[in-house]
């Protein structure tokens, strides 16, 4: 009974504050993320020379670096250099950048798929290089690239956690502290694994509505 | 200008890739509501002379001129403008697999042409009953056949209004039941008096439409002249082996 009522009072106001950050640096962080992915998967695709080394370096280091190592540079390594950002601005910018590695590599193998004669059709319709990528390329590439994204946000509101090692309290960050308190791991993790599940099983759903939604002739391999 | 005048001319197109000479310097011209075919067998030159012709391929020398004006590839507007003037048909039709018949029809003229959507469907409505098509306006590439995609593609072609139209041997992907079709909606456009450079290995109905074939082989023009002349008088051997090679396989009708 003891344990009921520590968890009403203690654990759930503390865990909803939690979950509100979370919250706060997921989806920021998914929106910027997916679209400066779009961009340097077209770099890499369409830049020229100079843009796609630069874009095939940015992924080899934010794919390669640990993200917590990522995390800890922003936060604990820019002051050094003058620059101070805030435990929830380093984990937005760590997450944004992170995750914008692994989209454009969705984004560039969905890009790659599209043949060379859609493109040749609109050039030759007298299309822009910049309109033939935002009106035929994008919008096929897109749909293709779409489960892949979806995956990586899925993981990225996992590696959300994260950000409490940088001191912006977030869900596990509470968690961790209610427990160090409490010594109700068990239960406190339990808890807070669940409301994981819950996200993620919420951002599935979201993600498969928007793939159902854009689907269309030619392009439904991707029902389900 | 007068009639005389050609409304297309290339000069001197040559193409290599790595040390394989496609095009060796190849010239022509056409004059407006001219119909020329350019046969030969695979790997002549056929469609890399085309993708030159609209610069789709940068060719290494040579000139294009249309309308008397010298194109500059290297001006971004001026070769987007000339592109919007020249209509292209591939063989293996390129419809814009995310888009409608319609919508295939009009992009081009909502979003290089800037014409307001619901005039441009209009525009498009009309070229898809051209061809044919008004009752599958709504329906995506992936649900058309191969007859039904290369005429919704010239439907998309002649929105733009094009002074000349490329066509890169547009009956040879379909299945042979579907070749009738979109060979009477060419038809159509040489009675309508469109300008046409067309590559086919069709020679019945190059015999039929066109006012000059061209022979290409290793990307020069071997013989060019009236199809009565290229067909069956040809002063070259190799045309003549390659006219009764492509004889043999498509049939008697060249007797």
């Amino acid at each position: 009974m003891n344990e009921w009522i520590y968890i009403q009072n203690a654990v759930v106001p503390a865990l909803w504050k939690g979950l509100v950050v979370s919250i706060e640096l997921i989806v920021p962080s998914a929106i910027m993320g997916l679209l400066l992915g779009i961009v340097v998967g077209t770099l890499r695709v369409y830049g020229s020379v100079f843009l796609r080394l630069l874009s095939d370096g940015y992924v080899v280091l934010f794919r390669g670096v640990p993200l917590l190592v990522q995390l800890f540079t922003w936060y604990f390594g820019l002051p050094h250099i003058g620059i101070f950002l805030s435990p929830f601005s380093a984990s937005v910018l760590g997450f944004t950048l992170c995750s914008a590695a692994y989209h454009s590599e969705y984004v560039r193998g969905a890009l790659l798929s599209i043949k060379r004669g859609q493109i040749m059709a609109a050039q030759s319709l007298g299309f822009s290089t910049l309109d033939t990528l935002r009106y035929i390329v994008l919008p096929q590439a897109i749909r293709r690239a779409l489960p892949g994204c979806g995956n990586e946000i899925i993981y990225l509101i996992k590696y959300s956690s994260l950000a409490y090692m940088i001191t912006c309290i977030e869900l596990t960050g509470q968690a961790k502290a209610l427990a160090s308190q409490s010594f109700k791991y068990l239960e406190i993790f339990l808890i807070v694994g669940f409301i994981y599940l819950v996200l993620v099983s919420i951002a599935s759903w979201l993600l498969n509505k928007l793939e159902n939604a854009l689907v269309i002739p030619g392009f439904e391999l991707y029902k389900s | 200008m007068t009639n005389r005048d050609p409304i297309l001319k290339i000069e001197n197109i040559s193409k290599k890739y790595g040390s394989k000479e496609i095009l060796r310097s190849i010239s022509l011209e056409i004059k407006k509501g001219e119909t020329k075919v350019l046969i030969g067998p695979s790997g002549a030159g056929k469609s890399t002379l085309l993708q030159c012709i609209n610069f789709l391929v940068m060719p290494d020398t040579g000139k294009v001129y249309l309308d008397g004006r010298c194109i500059n590839s290297r001006k971004k507007k001026e070769l987007y403008t000339y592109r919007q003037q020249v209509g292209m048909i591939f063989q293996d039709f390129n419809l814009f697999d995310h888009l409608t018949a319609l919508e295939n029809v009009s992009i081009g003229l909502i979003r290089v042409k800037k014409i307001k959507r619901s005039e441009a469907n209009e525009r498009a409505m009309q070229e898809l009953k051209r061809v044919g098509l008004e009752e599958h306006a709504n329906k995506y590439p992936a649900q058309l056949s191969g007859g039904q995609k290369q005429r919704v593609s010239i439907a998309r072609a002649l929105a733009m209004d094009p002074k000349v139209m490329l066509l890169d041997e547009p009956t040879s992907a379909l299945d042979p039941e579907l070749v009738g079709e979109v060979l009477n909606v060419i038809r159509n456009l040489v009675e309508s008096g469109m300008t046409m450079l067309m590559a086919t290995h069709q020679i019945n109905f190059a015999a039929a439409v066109a006012d000059e074939i061209i022979f290409m082989e290793n990307g020069t023009i071997i013989e060019h002249g009236p199809p009565q002349e290229i067909l069956f008088k040809p002063k070259n051997s190799r045309t003549k082996s390659f006219c009764s090679k492509i004889n043999e396989i498509y049939g008697d009708m060249l007797t």
